[in-house]
């Protein structure tokens, strides 16, 4: 049995079901807006985790799921709960019944993409560099700082240069042109990230277990997520990746203890491979659509038990 | 140079400051969490040779990786007060700015960093206790049964890795770089203990204990913080031990 957790119409659970449909593997949808019910109890004795829970009136041994597939957005603003008041018995019930879901996920025996220790890393881009750089991998020179004057450097030094948020919060990559110099100054209250820009080939990597997808993305904006947004297009197609490369891609993620990962390569005319970050959520929907590498049938596979990790 | 980064009404972390130095581990410098957060210069780098961390106190003093030997770390929080006057939204996102950029740099420290900053927790992995109690029957110490649903109300006691009342009379060992100080548990005990600091990834961790009838001893919590003072002397020679012996 797997457990599905988020809104069945997200598209990344719905391709996921989808696929469970066609491998005709059983599952059960948690799905967020009907929280209340859906009811979960777990118990830790020993070794041993039990527990059961019941949606819809649908009970399920907790013992019997072997796979869990989370993509839950922040309960505390579901829309079934926006003219709910603060501490109202509903918002505690939906809290305390996600947290109990979160707590069993990180401790259940089976295949959980992905639990919510390990997807920390990615809270802060400049400490995730160090666990890549730590499994082989190149990556983009770096400075965090509040001195205006190292950032003028650093540009001085690389030419071009991007800025981006440390955590995961606002983080639209940027290019630091000659008008910003004038804001610099803003850094001394909060020390912001610069990164040397790296020419070359965006190439997500999206590995599950050990199965490994690459899609190239070719834009002239800076961050191919938002290059609509600045008037440019975007061009996504399967890429063969080297076999040591893939591998190595596998082992990052293993590291990371991500049976899941969005991988994101730069690989340089001079075939330098940079990684800029490892995205333990990801939205792989946006690269199957555009490319029809079977993600998601990998992600049920997965699951199911069918792949190693 | 040597480094106790700590909040400055830490008692247990100045009791150690004190402890190291009465044990000639020197330079030795005391920051607290205040003096960093109102530093006046940071410059952290990262690249394909490494990482590296310099920064500069309002007292001018510095502080620069290359030059750091080891460090006991007792951050757990920022203080915020120098963002007092942002906006709510851009004194939000500067805190989850900080946090990340504390994350990063003391991560880059060289080691022996007691404890090193993990995606959980800026000294050590913070874990709810449902999975200290998992961990623990795992390293293979008694524990008390343990039941979770969505009809709890969520105790923000659990989030701080307790598990019995405050008024329940507990024991405290601490493990540190492999070592058993505090409470002597039996041997079976204590074993489990290392174990499960190492389950952990923790090289300084607070194991809290119900002591029972007949050497019974159960699991009642973990800490990356505990109040190092339980250790007494023992823990500081370890301490000064460890933090001299290190090299990543």
């Amino acid at each position: 049995m797997i457990l599905l957790c988020g809104i069945p119409t997200e598209t990344p659970i719905a391709m996921v079901r989808e696929e469970l449909d066609g491998l005709g593997v059983p599952y059960a949808v948690f799905n967020q807006r009907h929280f209340s019910a859906t009811e979960l109890e777990f118990a830790i004795s020993g070794n041993r985790v039990t527990g059961r829970i019941t949606i819809d009136t649908q009970d399920y041994r907790l013992e019997d799921i072997c796979g869990v597939y989370t993509r839950l957005m922040d309960d505390q603003v579901l829309p079934e709960l926006k003219d709910e008041p603060a501490g109202s018995p509903r918002r505690r019930y939906c809290r305390a019944l996600h947290d109990a879901l979160m707590r069993w996920c990180e401790i259940m025996p089976g295949r959980v993409v992905n639990r919510t220790g390990p997807m920390g890393s990615n809270s802060s881009k400049p400490y995730q560099a160090q666990l890549i750089r730590e499994q082989g991998f190149a990556i983009p020179e770096t400075l965090v700082t509040n001195d205006p004057d190292l950032v003028l450097q650093f540009r001085a030094k690389h030419k071009r240069i991007i800025y981006k948020s440390i955590s995961g919060v606002r983080s639209i990559v940027q290019t630091l042109e000659d008008e910003d110099r004038e804001r610099l100054a803003q850094i001394r209250w909060c020390p912001t990230q610069f990164q040397e820009f790296v020419e070359g080939t965006n190439v997500r990597v999206h590995t599950v277990g050990t199965e490994v997808f690459a899609t190239a993305i070719t834009t002239e904006a800076a961050d191919y997520r938002y290059a609509h947004r600045a008037g440019k297009e975007v061009e996504l197609k399967a890429f063969d990746l080297p076999g040591e490369l893939a591998n190595k891609c596998v082992r990052l993620a293993r590291a990371l203890e991500l049976p899941f990962a969005g991988i994101d390569l730069k690989i340089t005319p001079d075939n330098r491979v940079y990684c800029f970050e490892v995205n333990p959520s990801p939205a792989f929907s946006y690269y199957e659509s555009n490319t029809g590498q079977p993600i998601a049938r990998a992600v049920a596979r997965y699951l199911a038990g069918e792949t190693q990790y | 140079m040597w480094l106790v980064l700590c909040p400055s009404n830490d008692e247990a972390a100045l009791w150690a400051y004190e402890g190291l130095k009465a044990r000639q581990i020197a330079p030795l410098e005391l920051v607290s969490a205040e003096e960093l957060a109102c530093s006046l210069r940071w410059e952290h780098r990262v690249s394909a040779d490494g990482a590296s961390v310099a920064i500069t106190l309002a007292d001018r003093r510095t502080i620069n990786s290359g030059a750091v030997r080891g460090i006991v770390n007792r951050l757990s929080y920022i203080p915020q007060e120098h963002l007092a006057m942002a906006s709510p939204a851009d004194r939000e996102y500067a805190a989850q700015e900080l946090m990340a950029f504390y994350m990063s740099w003391l991560y880059a420290m060289p080691q022996p960093v007691l404890n090193r900053p993990t995606a959980q927790g800026l000294s050590g992995a913070w874990r709810h206790i449902s999975e200290w109690v998992w961990l623990a029957g795992k390293a293979g110490l008694p524990t008390l049964p343990y039941r979770q649903s969505g009809f709890d109300e969520i105790d923000e006691g659990h989030l701080r890795g307790g598990f019995v009342s405050a008024e329940t009379p507990v024991n405290t060992v601490i493990v540190i770089d492999g070592h058993v100080v505090g409470e002597s548990p039996p041997p079976d005990i204590a074993a489990s203990c290392k174990r499960l600091a190492g389950l952990a990834g923790a090289g300084l961790l607070g194991i809290q204990l119900v002591a029972g009838p007949e050497s019974s001893w159960t699991f009642a919590g973990a800490t990356p913080l505990p109040d190092l003072r339980l250790g007494g002397e023992a823990l500081l020679d370890v301490m000064a031990a460890a933090l001299q012996g290190g090299g990543r």
